[in-house]
C-alpha cells in the first residue's frame, strides 16, 4: 500500500480557560490507497481534507492512531519523506514571486541533490509534459493563475515523487484552467506511474481526475468507492437549465422531472441512468427557442446527502 | 549546505529585483540609525563620561547593535516572524521540502530595510570607531556571537507562539530587545541589570561586544560566548518542539 | 449636523480604544519600558554632572521624560502611512463625499483614541516616576501640563495630516512617517530636554512645530511654571490646522480633476 492510515485522528484544541474547545478534525479515519492510484478526496469546507493530507505529508502530527506512507510513518520520517513525495497545496506556494519559476527549480534541485544535468532534463520533460516551457523564464508575478499553477506543478514534480498530494489545487481557477489542470493530473498518472492524492469540494474534479473517490465529513470517511459506482448510483442526476426565447414543450422521458417550466425558463432533473443526457439536450436544442442552457452537477451537499442515504452495505 | 546557499541567493535575487525600493528603504533606516548616533553624541557632549562610557565607546555599541540588528532582522529576518508564522500556517512549504526546517526558514527572506541598518553599523565602525586590523577582526567576532545572540533571542520568544497559540511573544521579544540594547549596561543596576543579561539578554547583544572590542577579557568574551550558545540552543529546540504542535493555521480556518 | 458627526467620531474612536484592553496594557508596557530606561539614563547624567543639568534636577528630568514620551506614544505615527495608503487606493474619494469635513472627521477620530492612551500612559508613567525618582517637583504646574499634552497631541495630529497630504500630490507617503518621527525626537524634545541641545539647533527647534508637540507639556511638567508654552502650542496648532486644511482641500480639488 502506497498509503495506509488506521484509526488516524487529530484534535485542535482553541481558546482560552472557559472558553476552551476541542475540534476534532480528523476522527478515526482508515484509508488504504495503492501505488499508481488516482484518488480525490473529497468534503465540504471544516471536512478535515486538509487536516488529513498534512498529516499524511508529515506536516501535522495525529492525536492518535498511525498512517504509513511509502513505509514510512509522516511525522517521523518526515524528511525522508519528502524526497519520496510532491505537495501542491492550493494556497501555499512553492514559488518565489519576484523571481522566473526556472529560478525556483534552480534552488529545489539543490535542494534535492539533482546535479545541473538531471535538473535540465528535468524541466525540459516536465515542460513538455505540462504543456508549460514558455512560462519558466517569466517572473511568477507576471503570470495568470493558471500558469501559476502549472509551474507549481512542475516544482513539486522535480524530483520524480512517487506519490503527488494536491489540496485544493484548482482554486481560482477559471473552468478552461481546470479543465486543462486535471487532463495533465491524468496525463501524469497515466504516462509516469505517480499516485495521485487529491483534496477537494468540487464534484467535477470526481468526475474528471479520479478513479476512485472518497468523501469525508466531519472527519470521518463516508464513502470510497470506484467513481464509475459513484456516478450510477450517486452522479447520476444532472440539473438542466434552459433559457427561452418562445414557449417550448418539456422534454418527456423517462427520468425527465419538471422542475419550473414558463415561457422564459425550463428547467428539468435528468437521471441519466434512465436517459443520457446528450438525448434530452438533442430535443431541447432542435429548434431556435433555445438562446441558453446549462448542464449542472449535483452539488455536493446533495451528494453527501444522499451518502447518507444509501443502504449500509 | 547546497539548498541552503541556493536559498540564500533567491533570496537576495528577490531583494535586488526591485532596486529603487531597496535604495529607499535602506536609506531610511541609516537616516533612523543617524539621529540616534546624533543623540548620542550630543548627549556625551553635555555629559563626558559616564560610568566609564564616553562617546568613542557609545558609537562602537551603536555600530555594533546596528551591524548585528541588520544582520538578525535584515539577513534572517524570518527571526521575529517565527511567530506569526507559526499561527498562520506559513510554514507548510518548508514542511514540505526535505530540509531541517529552521535554517531554510531563516534564509528564505530578506528583508530590504535592516539591510540600511546592516550597511550604516559597519559604515559607522570604518569611520567613527578607529578600525585597525585587530579591532576590524575583533568586530567581526562580536557581531557573529551578537547576531547569533539576537537570532536566537527572536526565535526563541516566537517560537512561544506554538505553546501560546498568539504570536505576541516574538513582537513583544523583538521591541524590547531592541529598545534596551541601546543602553550601556553598566548605567543600570539591581534586577533591570540581571534582566539586561539573562532573560532579555539586551547587554550581551550591545554593551558586552563593544567593551571587547575596546579592550578584551576572557572572562567577557566566554560569557558572551556562552550567552550565544545558550540561546542558539534553546531556541532551536524551543522550534524543534514546537513544531510538534503545529497546527497549520487550520484553526483559523475553521472559525 | 457637522459638529454632531464629528463629536460622535471623537467620542465613538474614545470609547474603542478604552475597550481595547489587550493592546492597552502591551502598549502601557512597552511606554514603561522606554521611559524605566530613557529616564534612567538621565539621571544617571545628572547624578555624575553633581545633580544638575541645565537647570533639570533628577526628579525634573524624569518627569519630563514620562510627559515627552506619554505625548508622543500616545498618538499613533503611522497614520501619516495609512492616510498615505487610503489615498493611494482612493478611500478617500469615498470620504470626500460625506458632509463633514474628511479633515474634521479624521482628527476628531484620531484625537478621540488618543485621549484615554495619553491618560493611561501619563498616569502609569506618573507611578513610574514617583518610584524611581519622586513625587513631581512642583505639583501645580501639573495643571497646566495636563491640558497642554491634549493641545501637544492636537498639533502633533495637524502636522502628521498637513504631511500625509503630500500624498495627494506624490501618490506615496511611504516611508515620510519614520523621518517625521525622527525629526521629533530631536528638535521636539522627546528624548532630549531642549534646553541640553546644542545653541544652533537649540534656535532652530525654537522655529519648529514639533516642540508643541512633547516639549512644551514635558516642561511643564518638570516644575516650570511657563504659561507662554501654551500660547506657542495653540499659535501652532492655528498655523498647522491652516497649513492641513489648504493641503486636503487643495488635494480633493486633484482627486476631482484626475477622477479618484
Amino acid at each position: 500500500m502506497a498509503i495506509r492510515a488506521r484509526r488516524l485522528t487529530k484534535v485542535f484544541e482553541t481558546g482560552r480557560r472557559r472558553a476552551r474547545r476541542r475540534i476534532e478534525a480528523v476522527r478515526e479515519l482508515d484509508l488504504d490507497v495503492a501505488a499508481g492510484e488516482r484518488v480525490a478526496y473529497i468534503g465540504p469546507n471544516g471536512a478535515g481534507k486538509s487536516t488529513s493530507i498534512k498529516i499524511l505529508t508529515g506536516i501535522l502530527h495525529p492525536t492518535a492512531g498511525g498512517a504509513t506512507v511509502l513505509g514510512l510513518t509522516p511525522w517521523e520520517d518526515r524528511r525522508l519523506l519528502a524526497r519520496r513525495i510532491g505537495t501542491l497545496f492550493g494556497q501555499r506556494s512553492l514559488l518565489w514571486l519576484e523571481l522566473t519559476p526556472r529560478q525556483s527549480y534552480r534552488m529545489l534541485a539543490a535542494i534535492y541533490g539533482l546535479d545541473r544535468a538531471a535538473e535540465q532534463r528535468r524541466i525540459a520533460e516536465l515542460g513538455d509534459l505540462l504543456e508549460a516551457s514558455g512560462l519558466f523564464d517569466q517572473p511568477v508575478r507576471s503570470l495568470s493563475l493558471g500558469q501559476r499553477m502549472r509551474c507549481e506543478l512542475t516544482a513539486c514534480l522535480l524530483h520524480d515523487p512517487e506519490i503527488l498530494f494536491l489540496d485544493e489545487p484548482t482554486i481560482g481557477l477559471d473552468l478552461v484552467a481546470k479543465q486543462r489542470f486535471r487532463e495533465l493530473l491524468v496525463r501524469l498518472n497515466e504516462q509516469q506511474g505517480t499516485t495521485i492524492f487529491l483534496t477537494s469540494h468540487d464534484v467535477a474534479d470526481i468526475e474528471h481526475v479520479a478513479k476512485r473517490a472518497i468523501v469525508i465529513n466531519h472527519g470521518e470517511v463516508i464513502y470510497d468507492d470506484e467513481v464509475a459506482a459513484m456516478r450510477r448510483t450517486l452522479l447520476a442526476t444532472k440539473v438542466v437549465e434552459v433559457g427561452l426565447v418562445e414557449a417550448i414543450a418539456a422534454p418527456t422521458q423517462a427520468g425527465v422531472t419538471l422542475l419550473e417550466h414558463s415561457d422564459q425558463v425550463l428547467r428539468l432533473v435528468v437521471d441519466t441512468n434512465l436517459t443520457p443526457i446528450r438525448v434530452v439536450m438533442d430535443e431541447l436544442l432542435d429548434g431556435p427557442a433555445v438562446t441558453d442552457i446549462s448542464v449542472v452537477d449535483p452539488p455536493l451537499e446533495q451528494v453527501i446527502g444522499e451518502i447518507y442515504e444509501l443502504p449500509a452495505r | 549546505m547546497r539548498g541552503l546557499w541556493a536559498t540564500l541567493r533567491n533570496a537576495f535575487a528577490e531583494v535586488v529585483a526591485k532596486p529603487l525600493a531597496l535604495a529607499a528603504q535602506m536609506s531610511v533606516m541609516m537616516i533612523n540609525d543617524f539621529v540616534w548616533v546624533v543623540f548620542w553624541v550630543l548627549f556625551f557632549d553635555r555629559v563626558g563620561t559616564l560610568g566609564g562610557w564616553d562617546r568613542n565607546s557609545i558609537l562602537l555599541l551603536q555600530a555594533v547593535l546596528t551591524t548585528a540588528g541588520g544582520l538578525s532582522l535584515g539577513l534572517f529576518t524570518n527571526a521575529r516572524r517565527i511567530g506569526a508564522m507559526a499561527v498562520a500556517g506559513d510554514l507548510d512549504a518548508v514542511l514540505a521540502l526535505p530540509v531541517a526546517p529552521l535554517p531554510f526558514v531563516l534564509l528564505r527572506r530578506i528583508e530590504p530595510v535592516n539591510l540600511g541598518d546592516l550597511a550604516f553599523g559597519i559604515g559607522l565602525f570604518a569611520i567613527a570607531c578607529n578600525p585597525t586590523p585587530a579591532r576590524a577582526l575583533a568586530f567581526a567576532l562580536v557581531v557573529l556571537a551578537s547576531t547569533t545572540l539576537l537570532t536566537g533571542f527572536l526565535v526563541l520568544t516566537g517560537a512561544l507562539a506554538f505553546f501560546l497559540g498568539r504570536s505576541e511573544s516574538g513582537e513583544l521579544g523583538f521591541h524590547s530587545m531592541l529598545l534596551l540594547g541601546a543602553y550601556p549596561v553598566d548605567l543600570f543596576a539591581g534586577a533591570i541589570r540581571i534582566l539586561l543579561f539573562t532573560v532579555v539578554p539586551a547587554a550581551f547583544v550591545s554593551a558586552v561586544p563593544a567593551r571587547l572590542i575596546e579592550e578584551f577579557d576572557a572572562g567577557r568574551a566566554l560569557a558572551l560566548g556562552g550567552a550565544a550558545t545558550v540561546f542558539a540552543i534553546a531556541a532551536t529546540i524551543t522550534f524543534t518542539l514546537g513544531l510538534r504542535r503545529y497546527t497549520s493555521g487550520s484553526v483559523w480556518t475553521r472559525a | 449636523m457637522t459638529r454632531r458627526a464629528l463629536v460622535e467620531a471623537l467620542r465613538g474612536s474614545a470609547h474603542r480604544s478604552l475597550v481595547d484592553g489587550g493592546g492597552m496594557v502591551v502598549s502601557i508596557a512597552f511606554y514603561v519600558v522606554i521611559v524605566g530606561t530613557l529616564s534612567g539614563l538621565w539621571r544617571v547624567a545628572v547624578h555624575a554632572n553633581g545633580g544638575e543639568l541645565a537647570g533639570y534636577s533628577a526628579v525634573a528630568i524624569t518627569w519630563y521624560i514620562i510627559t515627552s514620551e506619554a505625548a508622543i506614544v500616545s498618538v499613533n505615527a503611522r497614520h501619516i502611512e495609512d492616510i498615505g495608503a487610503d489615498i493611494a487606493q482612493g478611500t478617500v474619494a469615498v470620504e470626500l463625499l460625506r458632509p463633514a469635513s474628511v479633515l474634521g472627521v479624521r482628527m476628531a477620530t484620531e484625537v478621540g483614541r488618543g485621549l484615554p492612551k495619553v491618560a493611561a500612559l501619563w498616569g502609569a508613567g506618573a507611578v513610574v516616576a514617583a518610584v524611581v525618582a519622586g513625587g513631581p517637583p512642583r505639583s501645580a504646574t501639573l495643571l497646566l501640563a495636563a491640558p497642554s499634552l491634549v493641545l501637544a497631541i492636537i498639533a502633533n495630529l495637524l502636522a502628521q495630516h498637513a504631511v500625509a497630504a503630500i500624498a495627494f500630490w506624490i501618490r506615496d507617503a511611504g516611508s515620510v512617517w519614520f523621518l517625521y518621527l525622527k525629526a521629533v525626537f530631536i528638535t521636539g524634545g522627546m528624548i532630549i530636554p531642549l534646553e541640553l541641545l546644542p545653541d544652533g539647533v537649540q534656535h532652530a527647534a525654537m522655529l519648529m512645530p514639533f516642540r508643541a508637540m512633547a516639549y512644551a507639556p514635558a516642561r511643564l511638567a518638570a516644575g516650570y511654571w511657563e504659561p507662554m508654552l501654551f500660547v506657542e502650542q495653540l499659535v501652532w496648532i492655528g498655523i498647522l490646522g491652516v497649513v492641513a486644511s489648504a493641503a486636503f482641500s487643495a488635494g480633493e480639488r486633484r482627486l476631482q480633476v484626475v477622477g479618484g
